[in-house]
């Protein structure tokens, strides 16, 4: 039955199209080139980021370093949910962490139904949507994103890039070796939703707080231009 | 889903008629307007945007055997099973012997207005099978008995206390307040949870298909997609070829217009591209998954005048720029989709005997064209879509002789100044004392709703102009 189906279907559309050899067709799709991207709301790249992800009701935290990143999750864990555990993928990135330092105490693997916080590792982070990328798999399984309570996101200074296209720039760069994942994730908030008379509620089926941590030497005052920038343009 | 179009008049004058629901949709007919307004300024020159996707629609359109081809064979690389079904009927079936093959006894659905198109519930409920659907718009009416009236907020008529009722109805959980729409969410957060987790089968629909990767586009802002296709073992996504995009970067720009159009948002909290069964490695994601395309009737459409309302993106701006969608709502279409693009797409998927009111539930305003993020010329397909009522006879003899009389009346430009001259002064003449009529004869379906005004002094447009024409040569 469905051979069939495909085949109609093929030699319909075929027959309504001229022929055009790949290599013409590849040609004319580079000449249309690719979109613009949107209007970006500060000059400055990681504070556009941190702008966006605030605009997405995310909170934003900075952090110098590995070190400093783990502390402010432990203060986050511990002002949430008087707790220091929290699930991880098996990213390397994450396991090499100082987490005694800030007494953390990681479960490393997929997250399950009574867990209260999530980390993840991002790929990206994305200045004009205020996302971060992760890809599914070992270092960050899928669940983990959507199952708990809260989902606290590390990206470096360096992965933030200003458009959607040089995401993918930088996606198809990590994926060359054949090995594409099962989902490619952009996350810009916490879920939401609003089915109910259009009123926003956050929590929809998935995390209720997004907290994204900026890892890397990003000067203080960059939340303030952030917020300020918000200020200037709200949503 | 079962058409039931034809009921469109006696439908829509009840919905004129339910005077709260008419104060909410007029709210949400302000609301909505404004918020993709915003959302496409800040974005920057959004008219370019929508002209870009336009010639990338057009590309693809045009070799479209090659981008189907290339994704398929992507998408098999990746370890899916791609199957093409040509009708409502194939689609569900198929969907039904994999939930059987696998013994699965619960289904998780995401939102998928193709799945509304085939009325896959009814078979899969029918079959046995406990099916629930978790996009919280979406479980709403599914436990009310209803059907969408919105494509992107398919709950907007039911008001918060119709919805608590409804749970306290239906979800057997003793004494709770239930008042704001958080707690609302709360309690329907709690028991699609139990359900993702212990679904067997999860079914999504797909926003785009990347051909150059072999993957489906998923844009929620509740993750309930996304849960679908990360937590039960068995994926189906169910689609249509005219999904289709070249690259990553055209479902990017498709992503900048659709999420602005819908919603007012630059991105939905989650936009995902999923391409097949869990890897090797994967601690997680389903074992397997099919990628089920359906035809019905979209080859007809492409090879047809009114192909354009293929590059309908679903994202509803049309609906919401629309007078009469804001007037009636969504339920008097009488079926999947509403607004100017359900009907046009109605009568195609379906029949223009049946459904041949949709066409002319429209003012000609052109609202709907102007904020279409994929420049479908909307106003135009409907008039088309008139014109073949008349030209196959489906229009009523009395509709289709007062209309040549017209068209013969307006090619006799003397005749036609004459005698609407003379309607006018007397119009004028019998209105005098109150100024407008109550009750015209041949009009009964204006007057029904409001008065006729009477024409005042100073004669037809044409006679005023003809009157300045002369002033001016003479002044």
């Amino acid at each position: 039955m469905a051979d069939s189906v495909r085949a109609q279907l093929l030699a319909r559309l075929r027959a309504q199209e001229t022929e055009t050899e790949p290599e013409e067709i590849a040609r004319a799709l580079a000449a249309l080139g690719h979109a613009q991207a949107a209007r970006a709301p500060h000059p400055d790249v990681h504070t556009a980021f941190l702008a966006n992800v605030l605009a997405n009701q995310g909170t934003v935290e900075l952090a110098r370093d590995r070190g400093a990143a783990v502390q402010a999750i432990g203060r986050y864990l511990y002002q949430r949910f008087r707790t220091h555990k929290l699930v991880a993928g098996n990213d390397p990135r994450l396991a090499a962490m100082p987490w005694r330092d800030g007494g953390v105490l990681p479960r490393f693997g997929a997250a399950e139904a009574g867990d209260a916080a999530a980390l993840s590792y991002a790929k990206l982070g994305v200045a004009e949507t205020g996302a971060i990328v992760t890809f599914t798999g070992r270092a960050n399984p899928g669940r983990n994103n959507l199952l708990p309570e809260d989902h606290l996101v590390l990206v470096n200074r360096e992965d933030v890039v200003s458009t959607l296209e040089e995401a993918w720039v930088r996606i198809r760069k990590d994926t060359q070796a054949g090995n594409w994942p099962r989902g490619i994730q952009f996350i810009a908030g916490p879920s939401s939703t609003a089915d109910v008379e259009a009123q926003l509620v956050l929590g929809a089926h998935g995390p209720r707080r997004w907290h994204v941590i900026l890892v890397g030497d990003t000067p203080t005052s960059a939340v303030d231009a952030a917020r300020e920038s918000l200020a200037a343009a709200p949503l | 889903m079962k058409l039931a179009s034809e009921n469109f008049l006696q439908e829509a004058s009840a919905a004129l008629n339910a005077q709260e629901k008419v104060a909410r949709r007029n709210l949400l007919g302000q609301f909505l307007p404004l918020a993709r307004g915003s959302a496409a300024s800040k974005y920057g020159d959004f008219d370019a945007l929508r002209a870009h996707m336009k010639r990338v629609r057009r590309h693809t359109s045009e070799h479209l055997s090659h981008y189907l081809q290339q994704f398929e064979e992507a998408a098999v690389q990746h370890g899916n099973q791609v199957h093409f079904v040509a009708d409502a009927e194939q689609l569900n079936s198929k969907v039904l012997s994999i939930c059987q093959a696998h013994s699965a006894r619960r289904v998780a659905k995401g939102k998928s207005m193709v799945t509304e198109e085939t009325g896959l519930n009814e078979l899969l409920l029918k079959a046995g099978l406990e099916v629930l659907e978790t996009d919280l718009g979406e479980y709403i009416i599914q436990q009310a008995g209803e059907t969408p009236s919105h494509i992107v907020g398919p709950a907007f008529h039911k008001s918060l206390a119709e919805i608590r009722q409804l749970f306290l109805d239906k979800h057997k959980l003793g004494e709770r307040s239930l008042e704001t729409a958080s707690e609302v969410v709360e309690e329907a957060r709690g028991i699609l949870r139990e359900q993702f987790l212990a679904a067997d089968v999860g079914i999504i629909g797909a926003n785009a298909l990347v051909a150059e990767h072999g993957t489906s586009m998923l844009v929620t802002n509740e993750g309930n997609g996304d849960l679908c296709a990360n937590l039960p073992p068995v994926l189906i996504v169910c689609t249509t070829f005219e999904r289709l995009l070249p690259r990553a970067e055209d479902a990017v720009a498709l992503q900048r217009l659709l999420v602005r159009s819908a919603t007012g948002q630059p991105q939905t909290c989650y936009t995902s591209f999923y391409s097949g069964p869990r890897r090797e490695d994967d601690p997680d994601g389903p074992l397997e998954t099919h990628i089920i395309l359906l035809d019905n009737k979209r080859s007809d459409i492409l090879a047809s005048d009114y192909r354009e309302i293929l590059d309908c993106i679903r994202c509803g701006a049309c609906l919401n720029h629309c007078p009469i969608y804001i007037g009636v709502g969504g339920h008097p279409y009488g079926w999947v989709y509403p607004g100017p693009m359900g009907s046009v797409l109605t009568p195609l998927l379906t029949s223009l005997e049946q459904a041949q009111a949709l066409p002319n539930a429209c003012t000609s305003c052109g609202r709907c064209a102007e904020v279409c993020p994929a420049n479908i010329p909307l106003p135009d397909l409907l008039r088309d879509l008139r014109q073949e009522e008349s030209v196959q006879r489906i229009k009523p003899a009395r509709w289709r002789h007062g209309l040549r009389l017209h068209a013969w009346l307006l090619r006799q430009p003397r005749l036609y100044q004459l005698s609407t001259g003379w309607t006018m002064s007397l119009l004028g003449w019998l209105g005098k004392r109150r100024g407008a009529f109550r009750r015209m004869p041949f009009a009964s379906g204006w007057t029904g709703q409001r008065d006729f005004p009477a024409p005042e002094g100073g004669g037809t447009f044409m006679r005023q102009y003809a009157g300045r024409r002369r002033g001016a040569r003479r002044g």
